[in-house]
């Protein structure tokens, strides 16, 4: 049995806002194996966001341990939590945060040119492919700001994925589009978790989104309540 | 190995990429710092062009005229030298007691080309007037007709006493003028009453009847009560450098002879300053149509509008005299018939024409000022000293008496580069025997000449004060018997008819170099092989003098030209003000904008950094864009700058408008020359100003976190 994707024992994350302290989790322990397309599901301030940030690296827990791929995130250095960022997670916002000055094919290569270790030619290659697989082949010199918002949020599937990082983060990524092309996103998120077997981790508040996924976590509260797997959705 | 490298050139491509993309987004703010930035360095790259080019005028202006390379002075003298005068006048100097000594002491140092005796003065110089030069001439024939008789035509002599009753008669009309403003009982009437009546006397018919039954006794007579009335004339003062001429010469090509000749070698005289002649010497209506002319010319003032201009020409139109008194019944009626045929008119009155003349408009000016110079200036004695006259200088000698010289004046000397400027321009070269004179300082050379005159005149033994006493006075008046044998000096001597040829053979007289040599002088000017070598020569010949037991203190030319120099020193700090302000003002605008920029593109920088990129591809990011902004657009600006020192430079420079701006640029105008300092520094400015400018914001944008990324945009 290989070892999980993501593991986070007792994981708590309390923000101190002004005198308040606002417990964003409490006592969190959640396992996601390899492969899994995994919803994570709550209401707004049930505490989505935190729990995506630290299994993201962008932050670290207040107490309790996350383990991703392998490595502890709290005894990372900043550096080294940005080369893990780099190499072993992909990031799908609700915003798509594309790059503003950079064309798509730019933006979809900028993980490659930051990593540094593929020839441009391996990079035009391996972005074409992607770009091919998301549908926006004829795009590739386009600005962000040409495309509709299902096509930029395609774009940021392309560079989550162009590195090919075993887990892809996604906070809310249909929550800025229409239901149909948040429809067409997830399927294609699924697609490429089955083809490829990455693994996903996607919030949302949107039952119709849920569905798509492997298993549902629960969140309220800051706290896990549930966990379960869908019939008919395992790979 | 290769491929970390490479990652990196690929990172830096992308970041410049990216980096050249914002700025062009962002066009307006890119615009704005980037013009800031261009400015800056066409100021830099222009002003310092100039200012180098002013220095470098200034420089050969100033070496090349009177300041060589160092200067040398006595170490116990209680000022600095200060070739150009002092804040407080003239710079008090102890003497150089043996010059030669000094001079083989220095040149034995290494580098040294040339050694310059100097001694800088004031000193007043009596200009006699116009009443006194026709004087003058009416004695040389009374003169003439007591030695050689008197002819039954002579109409010279008529002429020259026609010539002094019309002066008498003209200074009458206007002194009469005077006495109608004037109260006729206050004391001032009653003082003046006498010489009035003189005057009376001397336009009378009677007293021409009568002159020549006593001709000296009338000579003596218009001599003594008339020819002071007239007021101009007297003194002015004069500024000389007392010095070896012909080594002078070759030292300082600045100094040209515009008029004359140069000092003969190893004889006496004065070349007197253009500037100076221009000033004081200068017919004064001539003189006032020559800075009309100017005022009109160079900077483009009307006399309709311009009040100075306006006292000018009813100052000319007022003050005829000088003109009428010069001209003798012959010459008056030859300005008549010019003057009438030039202005088209039927006047017969000179007075009237002449006013008529100088009386002028922005119509009529170019014509009247033809008229003036083509015309009538050839019948005048432009200048009251001209080539060949010999002037009398008197300056209070060191023990407080007064001495005289008569000096032979050999031409007019101008500064290349200061000619308009009042400090230097003004300047008088004088051979330095005749300075020793004045500076009365005696020299055992002196001593034995001065013994030679006497026993020449019958005198005995005599105290170096009582000579001095002596000199009061002396010089000019050549009627008078020969002097008293218990008190002579030199000086009293030339006074004297029988001193007449004293005079001439002391003028004719060569000096050799060592009489030249030895002697006393105030400072020496040193001119060296190589003028980069003035720092290191400096505290040689301060050792090399006192080995020969002489204490002197060094100067470089710059620090003894004083005022003239310290201009300059102004001159660059204004610039480099100037400069500093404009570039504090861009890192403030350029840091604002950048935090601005920073600000607005947190989401974007949060997402590099949730993605992968380290901060340091943030901070770099910040960084390319602000220099290559500085970069490109300080490129621009120097090329800009660049372009206009050559349009300036193809379209004759800056012209000079003032006398200011005269002597700052060295000559009439200013062509500034591009130095690659001034490029160079520039660029170093731009590149600091980006550097530091960017520094904040480029922290600032490191600081973004990842989560910034995850917030939504509301």
């Amino acid at each position: 049995m290989p070892e999980p994707i993501v593991e986070a024992r007792d994981v708590a994350k309390v923000y101190q806002l002004g005198k308040t302290e606002v417990h964003a989790l409490r006592h969190v322990d959640l396992v996601v194996e390899r492969g899994e397309f995994l919803s994570i599901a709550g209401p707004s301030g049930s505490g989505k966001t935190t729990l995506l940030n630290l299994i993201g690296g962008v932050d670290v827990p207040t107490s309790g341990t996350v383990w991703v791929d392998g490595e502890d995130t709290s005894k990372l250095t900043e550096r080294a939590l940005t080369r893990l960022r780099l190499d072993h997670i992909g990031f799908i916002f609700q915003t798509f945060n594309l790059v503003a000055v950079l064309t798509v094919f730019q933006n979809v290569e900028f993980p490659l040119l930051l990593q540094g270790r593929m020839t441009s030619e391996e990079r035009r290659r391996r972005v074409n492919e992607l770009l091919e697989s998301v549908g926006l082949a004829d795009h590739s010199r386009h600005r962000p700001s040409e495309l509709s918002g299902g096509q930029r949020q395609r774009v940021a599937v392309a560079r989550a994925l162009v590195a090919r990082p075993p887990l892809v983060l996604a906070d809310e990524p249909t929550a800025n589009l229409d239901s149909k092309t948040g429809g067409t996103i997830i399927d294609l998120m699924r697609e490429m978790n089955l083809r490829d077997g990455t693994t996903f981790i996607f919030s949302t508040h949107d039952p119709k989104v849920m569905a798509h996924a492997s298993a549902i976590v629960r969140l309220e509260d800051g706290r896990v309540v549930g966990r379960e797997a869908l019939q008919g959705a395992e790979a | 190995m290769s491929g970390r490298a490479s990652s990196r050139v690929r990172q830096g491509k992308i970041l410049v990429e990216m980096a050249m993309r914002n700025l062009v987004a962002s066009r307006v703010r890119t615009l704005v710092v980037g013009g800031i930035v261009a400015l800056g360095v066409v100021v830099v790259v222009l002003g310092s062009s100039l200012l180098d080019s002013i220095d470098a005028g200034m420089t050969r202006s100033i070496q090349g005229s009177l300041g060589g390379h160092i200067q040398l002075y006595n170490a116990k003298s209680r000022d600095p030298l200060a070739l150009y005068g002092g804040t407080m006048g003239e710079s008090v100097l102890e003497p150089i007691e043996d010059f030669a000594k000094l001079k083989s002491a220095a040149l034995a140092v290494p580098g040294v080309k040339q050694v310059v005796p100097m001694g800088i003065d004031q000193a007043m110089v009596s200009m006699g007037n116009v009443f006194d030069v026709a004087l003058e001439r009416l004695r040389a024939d009374v003169r003439r007709r007591q030695e050689q008789g008197a002819p039954a035509e002579d109409p010279d002599y008529e002429a020259h006493k026609a010539h002094l009753r019309r002066m008498a008669t003209l200074l009458q009309q206007e002194l009469r003028q005077a006495r109608e403003i004037a109260d006729e009982t206050s004391g001032v009437y009653k003082d003046r009453k006498a010489d009035f009546d003189a005057l009376e006397q001397a336009v009378q018919g009677g007293f021409w009847d009568r002159f020549d039954e006593d001709p000296l006794g009338s000579l003596e007579f218009l001599e003594n009560r008339v020819a002071p009335l007239s007021l101009d004339g007297g003194f002015t003062f004069i500024r000389y450098v007392g010095t070896d001429p012909e080594a002078f010469q070759k030292a300082f090509p600045g100094a040209q002879v515009v008029e004359g000749t140069a000092i003969p070698p190893g004889q006496r005289g004065v070349l007197l300053g253009k500037l100076y002649a221009e000033e004081w010497l200068k017919l004064r209506a001539a003189r006032r149509l020559d800075k009309i002319k100017e005022a009109r010319e160079l900077h483009g003032r009307k006399i309709s509008k311009d009040e100075e201009l306006q006292r000018w020409v009813k100052e000319n139109t007022g003050q005829t005299r000088d003109i009428l008194l010069q001209l003798d019944p012959v010459r008056t009626r030859e300005a008549v018939r010019r003057l009438q045929e030039a202005l088209r008119s039927r006047e017969t009155d000179p007075a009237r024409l002449v006013a008529v003349l100088l009386d002028t408009d922005d119509a009529n000016f170019d014509e009247r000022y033809r008229i003036f110079y083509d015309r009538l200036a050839p019948l005048l004695q432009l200048y009251s000293v001209k080539v060949g006259d010999t002037i009398t200088i008197k300056a209070p000698s060191r023990s407080g008496y007064v001495n005289s010289v008569n000096v032979p004046v050999h031409g007019f000397v101008e500064f290349r580069g200061l000619e308009r400027s009042a400090l230097a321009g003004m300047m008088s070269v004088m051979d330095v025997h005749s300075w020793r004179d004045l500076y009365g300082y005696l020299t055992p050379e002196r001593a034995a000449e001065i013994r030679k005159l006497k026993e020449r005149a019958g005198a005995t033994s005599i105290a170096r004060e009582d000579a001095e006493a002596a000199l009061f006075g002396g010089g000019g008046d050549a009627a008078a018997p020969t002097a008293a044998p218990q008190a002579i000096d030199e000086s009293k001597l030339l006074g004297t008819m029988g001193a007449r040829q004293m005079r001439d053979e002391l003028f004719q007289r060569r000096y050799g170099q060592a009489e030249t040599d030895q002697g006393v002088a105030l400072n020496a000017a040193v001119i060296l092989e190589d003028p980069r070598r003035i720092a290191e020569t400096m505290p040689r010949l301060v050792e090399a003098a006192r080995q020969a037991g002489i204490e002197v203190k060094a100067m470089t030319w710059l620090e003894a030209s004083g005022i003239v120099g310290q201009s300059m020193r102004l001159l660059r700090m204004v610039l480099y003000l100037a400069v500093l302000i404009i570039f504090a003002v861009a890192l403030v605008i350029i840091n604002n904008a950048m935090v601005m920029a920073t600000l607005q593109r947190v989401k974007e920088i949060g997402t590099m950094r949730a993605i992968g990129a380290q901060r340091r591809f943030v901070l770099v990011l910040v960084v390319v864009e602000v220099v290559t902004t500085g970069l490109v657009f300080g490129g621009l600006g120097a090329g800009l700058g660049i372009l206009l020192v050559h349009v300036v430079g193809w379209t004759g420079g800056i012209a000079a408008t003032n006398d200011t701006m005269y002597f700052l640029f060295s000559g009439p105008a200013l062509i500034p020359r591009l130095g690659t300092a001034s490029l160079l520094s520039s660029v170093a400015i731009v590149f600091a100003v980006s550097i530091l400018s960017a520094l904040y914001p480029a922290v600032l944008a490191m600081r973004v976190t990842p989560i910034e990324a995850m917030q939504s945009d509301e």
